[in-house]
């Protein structure tokens, strides 16, 4: 007998999103979260006595529509983003600088290349647009290809209209785009090598592409889709770091009648007659519903929890083969004086937005060869913030002049050829080179550095259940995209089992902290809830 | 489509045999299936399996593509709705697909050929030559994505009704053209040789001609059909100021990167392989120097940067053996295919005129590393760079395919966003080489859609 209409299973930010949908229209929702707290990814932890964004650092892909209906600001979400949207400075003491102003950023290309400058506006202009298409196509669930109903066809329209909509010349350019490599994309608007990177960076983050891999510029316009990112992308950070965010959501969803239990493991999804019938937990308890909602990867989902009897060896081989080649490690530093970058030249207005030590595409391109051969980059590319700049609570009650520096570093493949992340001080030896890159653009980092952790592709896997170590919950390639993300024939939120359903970032349309996932599955499931009555 | 005439190639047999592993080992892969079963359960027993299941899924994907080839891509942003109408009967036999056949077929044109691959197999050096096939001619690597399409087209050959048979022609490759050029003079075409055009003569934004290069002499004609490549028709052939500038720059857009060289040698014998000594049944198909996957994505790293491999994948034919006629008795002809040849080299490397030496002993080194006294063997060496692949044949950037058969140059985009359909911004000037759709490779199917594209625009009947 169901006890709940819903369970979701993992309380990160999708999880909670789909939750909060699912309680808001009355139905009884459960989260259960393995871990002692929720957020998953967005998360606030503790470090050397400050509080820092232990994963995710900004938090401005966040769907505006998520936070208008959950009302996440009267449950205490604040978000701010500083006026500097990139920095990324250069081994010469130059720097590129990307603002929220364009005027700004216009004026500081000039130095660099007018040509550039004057191709800025146009540039962004056309990510603005293809990604004002993408955030719409984000926004709805991939059509039934099997069987198309009418809702199916009006999608399909209303896409076809939105397509229209963007004129003769840009949708050539959508459709010619989106498979392509970045390199060559940033390539077509700007000469100057550091800024090509500075944007094709995103293209590549949390991928095991280089800016040369075809595909790369669907994740770099994805990336723009939905928020107010355009060609510099976003950078937004939530006061209190994005476990604000996570406790917003969560907040928001018990105020609307969702249970949410921590430390509450599920060790199986348990089912009858190929429909669902609740989970088991790691302990051995077991909680009826009528649906059960997973906001773990699809991997974890199906081969980890599923009765293989009942996922077939088919489903099981096509789930197996899901790729997630996680390549990012985490380094956080707490440090007892702001890091001096030579290029901001004691501008401390610079270093408050993103900071990318990625001075070329060739640079990126080397980076990556050396994951393809499960190696890390002998010079990882660093995408870098000081949130404690933007926000001070973080560091409240720490001596003056105390930061932390929040460090995404790539390629650091999950896979390492000759011994594990854990063996022979390999995680520390890589958090060295990492540090020592930045240390090279802002000398004297290293002996202000007072606390350090480093978070491994090992580490994702291991204490955030994240397979292959993969944030994204697996590739956002051309292969794993809209129809078939997660896989084809599963794209619409439902998995091959009656009354299952993905939530999180293995679902369309795919990772980031957006809760477009948890929005757009909570409205499936809402609608199959009510045809059942 | 497939080639039919009478004298064109024939299929033999032990074709596409021998794959030469580096690991003191080799695998072969034979035209009879039962043995290339046995020969690969040598490697491993889970891939002799799985190459029975792949070879059937991959087939009936060939099926399912076939058609694709032969359609006139659709303008989506057009508002006449006939061009789509193709499209709606692609969707439905898509729909009819099972649903594992429908995901293949997504992997098929989005992921990398050693990612596809690597779903089905273990064996290094067999994931390796097969992946080979995703790359050639192509600025990319087998781990790119977007290189697993092309390990389709080796299900899709097919030689008077055997489908999935490759060939190596009497007289090579060109006994096809010759066939071709023989049937076309039959039905009445003329075929001038030695005659190069310098422009196509346009009026009032029409194409009534073209003019010679030389003696000048102007030859009309109600339409122009260009097979040459979008780059050297367009920019070269056209008057400069008779285009939009923004078609212009599509074209400019529309990339090349030729990546592929030709290393040809006169042996006075035959090459002897440690890994299977002496003269035998493995010398007769398709040599491949492809010994690991990360060789391979190796030689395409040396590429990026502008480099020649280090360690080319080479593709090695002996056509003498199959037809002896091709060289004094005990003496061979030995072909081979290279990879990578990046057309632009690294600016420390200077010009390709300075590098063809050294590019090819690259070749013959690595061949020597797998037949000791390889090298001793060579009577006569022709290497052909993509400089002068670009120089003898006119395909701009040494470019096999005219152009890259990446994604966004595929379709409706190959080889400019709304001049997909063979058509071109100047009336009665069409596009009918491998710069149009569906891309390079000897098939014929361009020229055969562009035609009758052409004379269904003028009223005609259509066979």
């Amino acid at each position: 007998m169901a006890t709940y209409d819903a369970i979701v299973v993992g309380g990160g930010h999708n999880g909670l999103v789909t939750a909060a949908y699912l309680a808001r229209a009355g139905r009884r929702t459960l989260v259960l979260e393995r871990r002692e707290h929720v957020g998953g990814a967005a998360e606030t932890a503790d470090l050397g006595g400050v509080r820092i964004p232990r994963l995710a650092d900004t938090v401005g892909r966040i769907r505006p529509s998520v936070v208008k209906d959950l009302e996440l600001r009267a449950h205490g979400l604040r978000l701010v983003a500083p006026g500097i949207r990139v920095f990324a400075p250069q081994s010469d003491g130059r720097a590129i600088s990307l603002w929220a102003d364009d005027a700004r950023t216009v004026e500081g290309l000039r130095a660099w290349s007018s040509r550039d400058a004057d191709a800025w506006l146009d540039f962004d202009r056309l990510v603005r647009s293809l990604g004002r298409f993408l955030a719409e196509l984000a926004a709805q669930t991939p059509p039934d290809i099997k069987a198309p109903g009418v809702g199916d066809a009006f999608t399909g329209l209303k896409l076809g209209r939105t397509f229209r909509g963007l004129g003769k010349h840009d949708s050539h350019t959508i459709l010619r785009v989106l498979p392509m490599a970045v390199a060559d994309f940033v390539a077509e608007a700007f000469e100057t090598d550091a800024l090509q990177a500075a944007i094709a960076w995103r293209g590549v983050r949390h991928s095991l592409l280089g800016p040369w891999s075809a595909g790369s510029t669907a994740i770099l316009l994805g990336d723009s889709a939905g928020n107010d990112g355009g060609a510099a992308g976003q950078t937004v950070f939530a006061i209190g770091g994005p476990g604000a965010l996570s406790e917003a959501l969560a907040s928001a969803a018990r105020e609307a009648g969702a249970e949410i239990r921590c430390g509450a493991e599920v060790a199986a999804i348990t089912s009858r007659d190929n429909r669902v019938t609740g989970v088991a937990l790691a302990s051995g308890e077991e909680i009826g519903a009528t649906v059960v909602v997973s906001g773990l990867d699809p991997r974890r989902t199906l081969v980890g929890l599923v009765d293989p009897v009942t996922v077939g060896p088919t489903m099981r081989w096509r789930a197996g083969n899901y790729r997630t080649p996680g390549v990012v490690a985490k380094v956080n530093l707490v440090v007892d004086r702001l890091p001096r970058f030579t290029a901001a030249g004691g501008d401390d207005q610079l270093v408050r937005g993103r900071i990318l030590a990625a001075p070329g595409i060739d640079a990126i391109e080397r980076a990556f060869d050396a994951a393809k051969y499960g190696r890390t980059s002998d010079t990882p590319v660093l995408e870098a913030t000081i949130p404690s700049l933007v926000d001070p609570s973080l560091v409240a009650g720490a001596p003056d002049g105390t930061h932390v520096v929040s460090i995404s570093a790539q390629y650091a493949p999950a896979t390492l050829r000759g011994g594990a992340w854990d063996e022979d001080g390999r995680a520390d030896g890589f958090a060295d080179r990492v540090v020592g890159v930045l240390d090279d653009l802002a000398p004297g980092l290293t002996q202000s550095i007072t606390a350090r952790e480093v978070i491994t592709p090992l580490d994702l896997e291991r204490d955030y259940g994240l397979t292959g170590g993969h944030p994204l919950h697996g590739e956002q390639s051309l292969d794993q995209f809209f129809l078939w993300r997660p896989f084809l024939g599963s794209a619409r939120y439902r998995l091959p089992v009656d009354g299952l359903y993905l939530c999180g970032s293995g679902a369309h349309p795919g990772g980031g902290i957006t809760g477009q996932p948890g929005q757009n599955a909570a409205r499936e499931i809402l609608s199959d809830l009510k045809r059942r009555r | 489509t497939p080639l039919r005439a009478g004298d064109g190639p024939k299929p033999r047999p032990g074709a596409r045999a021998a794959d030469v592993a580096g690991t003191g080992d080799y695998l072969w892969r034979v035209n009879d299936h039962g043995r290339t079963i046995r020969e690969l359960r040598r490697w491993s027993a889970t891939d002799a399996e799985a190459y029975e299941e792949y070879g059937q899924l991959m087939v009936e994907m060939a099926r399912f593509i076939k058609p694709i080839l032969g359609i006139t891509p659709p303008d989506l942003t057009s508002l006449d709705p006939r061009p789509l109408l193709p499209l709606g009967g692609l969707l439905r036999s898509f729909q009819q697909l099972p649903e594992r056949q429908q995901a293949v077929f997504v992997q098929l044109m989005t992921m990398s050929a050693a990612d596809f691959l690597d779903q089905w197999f273990e064996t290094d050096p067999l994931k390796a030559t097969m992946s080979a096939s995703g790359i050639i001619g192509t600025y990319l690597g087998v781990r790119s994505p977007g290189t697993a399409y092309v390990l389709l087209h080796h299900y899709m050959g097919e030689i008077d009704g055997a489908f999935r048979a490759w060939g190596i022609p009497k007289g090579g490759t060109g006994g096809i053209s010759n066939a071709i050029g023989s049937a076309a003079r039959a039905l009445g075409a003329e075929i001038r040789t030695e005659a190069p055009v310098e422009r196509v003569i346009v009026k009032n934004g029409k194409a009534v001609g073209v003019a010679l290069a030389g003696s000048g002499e102007e030859i009309h004609a109600d339409v122009v059909l260009s097979s040459v490549d979008a780059r050297r028709t367009f920019l070269g052939l056209v008057e400069p100021g008779t285009l939009e500038p923004e078609f212009e720059q599509e074209i400019r857009r529309f990339k090349f990167r030729g990546s592929s060289g030709k290393v040809n040698m006169a042996v006075d014998r035959l090459p002897d392989f440690s890994c299977l000594p002496g003269a035998g049944e493995h010398l007769r198909g398709a040599i491949s120097f492809s010994p690991a996957v990360d060789d391979m994505e190796q030689a395409y790293d040396d590429a990026k940067y502008g480099r020649f491999s280090a360690k080319p994948y080479i593709d090695m034919i002996i056509p003498t053996l199959v037809d002896p006629t091709m060289a004094p008795p005990g003496k061979h002809v030995i072909s081979c295919f290279v990879q990578y040849a990046p057309y632009k080299l690294a600016p420390e490397l200077g010009t390709w005129d300075d590098q063809r030496e050294a590019f090819g002993d690259a070749v013959v080194n690595r061949i020597s590393e797998f037949a000791p006294g390889f090298r001793e063997s060579i009577l006569f060496r022709n290497v052909q760079t993509p400089l002068d692949i670009e120089r003898t044949t006119g395909l701009t950037e040494g470019n096999i395919f005219q152009g890259e058969l990446t994604l966004e140059q595929l379709f409706f985009n190959r080889p400019a966003p709304g001049y997909a359909r063979f058509r071109t911004p100047i009336q009665d000037l069409w596009m009918c080489g491998s710069s149009t759709h569906p891309g390079g490779g000897i098939m014929g199917a361009n020229g055969r859609i562009a035609a009758l594209e052409v004379l269904r625009s003028r009223g005609r009947r259509v066979a």
